[in-house]
């Protein structure tokens, strides 16, 4: 057993960097956050919690972040419940397609759906607004979407897919014959959903509601294009608006207010995961698991156009309306077949400002997704692979940073990075990457971790029998075996770094704008033309990232 | 109490045939086992009964009421059909506890709770699972939950009962003795039962009749011991018990041994040209006098009760099986003699 002692030792060195990236770039900046919304020059005071929530703006805020978040997480299941039903368990047809089109609308940028909604349903001259006053000949336009019931509607139809993906994987897993027991039992189908279905889904949507919630909860891009406009303040553009002020008292309210949605997002979340390892639903399976499906009968295409009518309003609609905008000469001529050119698009991508901004975007992407990757895979393979005590510490300090809300860790990076703490990386581009690879590694750990724990120990076994090192070991054996969930992985860090809003709003600098910040203000600056056009850039680079990883995962893993 | 008839069922998953021409009539209170390996048909077959496969042509009829005719487009919805089913994976509510998961189909009857509580209690003294009643599914053996889901498949006093494979998630031991507790339980209620099952010890020692389904087709359908001794053709043969397949050509009224035109046996079923002597390793005496045939001791494996022996003749071996205290008789490389009884000839299927 010579080699056994270096082996360890690569091994633990490794492993021991990667658990101090984790605690110095995720714990460290969030325990600085609650400590300084506590302290002040080591003295404990609270006096700015006082101040925040006695002011009625914070307090509305607060209010309608959680009003419209249960809005949304009710709605959302209610919506998703019976469309997974009917697109996993029944005859409807075309259901294939629905099922691509219902997730699909998860990788459109949130605040992409927000500018599309705005054209579509603002008071003055939104185009679905205008069609229904000419069909029905309105003097006035029915809907604003400048309102709480605009907004909710908003963030419902781009956060429902979150319950939508958690329910539907839930009732493929469930053992069918636990509902064909009911009905030969004597219970009707209807009765079987109510009786047998509901309940055993019971833990996947309360799990589906809650991860709504709190999606919504630290929504930025949404209530400030839908919201501010109307005067709707919520919790993140206050934290925003108080970041703005720029000086030590607006940072100080900020980290109050961060500190109570990171309470409440990761409170609800721990709940969520007692909530689903504390009910045992596991049943013995059998072979004859095909799937039952329920005979729609006449109900069939009343179904189907409930459906489709959802699919179309949700994603179809609003993408329509992006790139319809994107290709007219002059908003004001509206919908007119003169109107219509590649007018926006020329400033757009001869721009030197714009095209910076996309490359750049690419660039940071690229880089967190790499040093995401490798981290990721070290995390995986220690929490499924060895058992070293605190093994799967590393995992948790990764599922910490993925749930708590974006702002909050924005808030956390500025003021632990800005120079008070050593490190000084405020302004340049390394926050922005580091924000990214807090908020999105989660999912890549998930993915390669996945992977990795079906790669039995012995093939490692084998190679370290032979002759190899740990780290041979690594590049010949495990890392051709788990390459897919490798390239899934970079991805799912890749994508939503590349058009993320949120924590680059805070942390940009000069010269590191990113085209998810450009997007937004030319968006406030009602340039909708510009930004419908970028938007459709931005798409098309998503929908390139999610074709590459469908080709490469073979349809296993998506955003 | 309800007979049960399958006339000319079929199930075609566009140019598959699951199921073709399934014709049977089932007496009030028998205790019928669908055999055969999987992918013959047999589960589909159930499922078309418990009416949660849609016959492409034919009519189920149970009891006097028709309740699928592919003809008329007419279907009965499986809540509707009155059935017990016991399923493969139990298939108990894991949200529910014992008294709940077997009284559940007296609530959809609306029976009155108290009434219900006896009923439930009554089942659960049948299955010996009184004391589990406030158990959840999860705090019960495999076993154990596998009567709960025969008391809920019996609560209702259907007239038919459908089981499918319902022992195969047990260990051995258990499965021997769940046999003998299902069959004492049907022919206490007088219940009929449809019994799907790969296992041919399970239907042979549970059924009235047994059903051998191969590729989809009826095979043939007949009483353990008829079905055992004389075979359809030697697709049941071959499933159905060990046998050994001897080439013969058939001239008359006498089959031939290919090779050893000396030995023939009789021609009950007229068959000409190319056939198949079947014979079980039961039926073979071993001598080292004289017999009708000369082989070479090749192999035997001693199995305390039972000898199995393989004996080389000509270029074929023969499986023979003779009681244990005879491994001594023999040693491997010995000259020995065979003698053949109950003969079964078959024409040569290829």
């Amino acid at each position: 057993m010579k080699k056994s002692l270096p082996r360890l030792d690569s091994k633990f060195i490794v492993i021991a960097i990667s658990v101090l990236l984790l605690l110095y770039f995720i714990v460290f900046p969030l325990l600085i956050l609650i400590y300084d919304s506590l302290f002040v020059n080591g003295v404990f005071d609270i006096s700015n919690y006082k101040e925040v929530y006695g002011k009625k703006v914070n307090w509305k805020a607060l209010t309608n972040t959680v009003q419209l978040s249960l809005i949304v997480m009710v709605a959302s299941v209610i919506i998703t419940f019976p469309m997974a039903w009917l697109v996993g368990r029944t005859n409807l047809p075309g259901k294939k397609i629905f099922r691509t089109i219902l997730v699909a609308s998860y990788m459109i940028p949130p605040y992409v759906g927000a500018i599309a909604w705005v054209q579509l349903l603002n008071p003055s001259v939104g185009y679905l607004n205008d069609f229904i006053k000419f069909i029905f000949g309105l003097q006035k336009a029915p809907f604003d979407i400048y309102t709480m019931g605009g907004l909710a509607w908003v963030l419902t139809l781009f956060y429902s897919p979150f319950a939508f993906i958690t329910i539907s994987r839930a009732m493929e897993k469930m053992d069918p014959t636990l509902e064909e027991a009911a009905r030969i039992s004597g219970s009707s189908p209807l009765k079987t959903l109510w009786d047998v279905t509901l309940p055993l889904m019971m833990p996947s949507i309360v799990a589906g509601g809650l991860l709504v919630f709190i999606a919504a909860a630290s929504c930025f891009g949404i209530p400030a294009i839908v919201g501010m406009p109307g005067n709707i303040e919520v919790m993140t553009t206050r934290i925003v608006t108080f970041v703005y002020m720029g000086d030590a008292k607006g940072i100080r309210d900020a980290t109050a207010l961060a500190v109570s949605m990171m309470v409440i997002a990761n409170g609800l979340l721990f709940f969520m995961s007692w909530l689903l390892s504390h009910k045992d639903y596991t049943t013995i399976s059998g072979k004859s698991t095909r799937p039952n499906i329920v005979e729609l009968g006449k109900w069939k295409w009343p179904a189907f156009a409930l459906v489709a009518g959802y699919a179309f309003i949700a994603v179809i609609l609003p993408l329509t309306s992006i790139v319809v905008t994107s290709f007219l000469v002059s908003m004001s001529k509206g919908l007119a077949l003169d109107n219509f050119g590649i007018d926006a698009w020329i400033p757009v991508i001869t721009s030197s400002q714009y095209l910076e901004s996309i490359w750049r975007s690419v660039g940071y992407g690229i880089i967190a997704a790499c040093i995401g990757t490798i981290l990721s895979l070290f995390v995986a393979y220690l929490s499924v692979k060895t058992k070293i005590t605190g093994r799967s510490l590393p995992d948790l300090l990764v599922v910490l940073g993925g749930a708590t809300p974006s702002i909050v860790i924005a808030l956390a990076l500025i003021i632990t990075f800005s120079g008070n703490y050593g490190l000084n990386i405020y302004s340049t581009m390394w926050i922005l990457i580091v924000s990214y690879l807090v908020k999105y590694m989660t999912m890549s750990v998930r993915t390669i971790a996945a992977s990795l724990s079906q790669v039995h120990i012995s093939l490692e076994e084998a190679a370290l029998n032979s002759g190899a090192s740990w780290i041979r070991t690594c590049k010949d054996i495990i890392m051709p075996l788990v390459a897919p969930s490798i390239v899934a992985g970079w991805f799912l860090i890749f994508m939503p770094s590349f058009y993320e809003l949120t924590m680059s709003n805070l942390l940009y600098g000069a010269d590191t704008k990113s085209i998810g910040v450009l997007l937004y203000e030319l968006q406030t600056y009602a340039d909708t033309q510009n930004a419908s056009v970028l938007s459709v850039i931005i798409l098309l680079i998503v929908l390139i990232g999610n074709v590459i990883l469908n080709k490469v995962t073979k349809g296993k893993v998506s955003i | 109490m309800a007979e049960l008839k399958l006339s000319h069922i079929y199930k075609k998953f566009g140019k598959v045939v699951a199921v073709g021409d399934f014709n049977i009539d089932v007496a009030d209170g028998e205790f019928i086992s669908f055999l055969g390996p999987s992918g013959c048909g047999k589960t589909t077959t159930l499922r078309m009964i418990a009416g949660f496969d849609k016959p492409t042509e034919g009519i189920i009829t149970i009891g006097d009421r028709e309740v699928s005719n592919a003809e008329k487009g007419f279907f009965l919805a499986p809540e509707k059909r009155g059935i017990g089913m016991v399923f493969q994976s139990y298939a108990v509510w894991p949200h529910m506890n014992v008294v709940d998961n077997v009284g559940y189909p007296l609530k959809i009857q609306n029976v009155p709770k108290e009434e219900r509580l006896k009923r439930v209690m009554n089942m659960l003294e049948l299955v010996h699972l009184k004391e589990y009643a406030e158990r959840f599914p999860n705090q019960l053996s495999g076993g154990q939950q596998q009567r709960v889901a025969l008391a809920r498949a019996l609560v209702a006093q259907p007239g038919l009962l459908l089981l499918d494979e319902p022992l195969s998630n047990l260990d051995a031991k258990l499965r021997e003795s769940m046999r003998f507790e299902i069959s004492a339980i049907q022919k206490e209620l007088g219940i009929t039962v449809i019994y799907v099952t790969h296992d041919q010890s399970e239907a042979m020692t549970m059924s009235d009749r047994i059903v051998v389904m191969s590729m989809g087709k009826v095979q043939q359908i007949g009483k353990p011991y008829d079905i055992y001794t004389n075979p359809a053709n030697q697709m049941v043969a071959d499933f159905i018990g060990l046998v050994n397949f001897i080439p013969a050509i058939a001239k008359g009224d006498r089959i031939f041994m290919q090779g050893s035109e000396n030995i023939s046996f009789p021609n009950p079923k007229q068959i000409a040209g190319n056939a198949v002597l079947a014979v079980r390793p039961e039926n073979i005496t071993i001598s080292k006098t004289g017999g009708m045939v000369e082989g070479v001791m090749h192999h035997r494996f001693y199995m305390g009760d039972s000898v199995d022996y393989r004996i080389k003749v000509k270029e074929q071996f023969i499986r023979v099986i003779q009681k244990g205290s005879d491994y001594t008789a023999y040693h491997n490389g010995d000259k020995v003699f065979l003698d053949f009884e109950n003969v079964m000839s078959f024409e040569n299927e290829g």
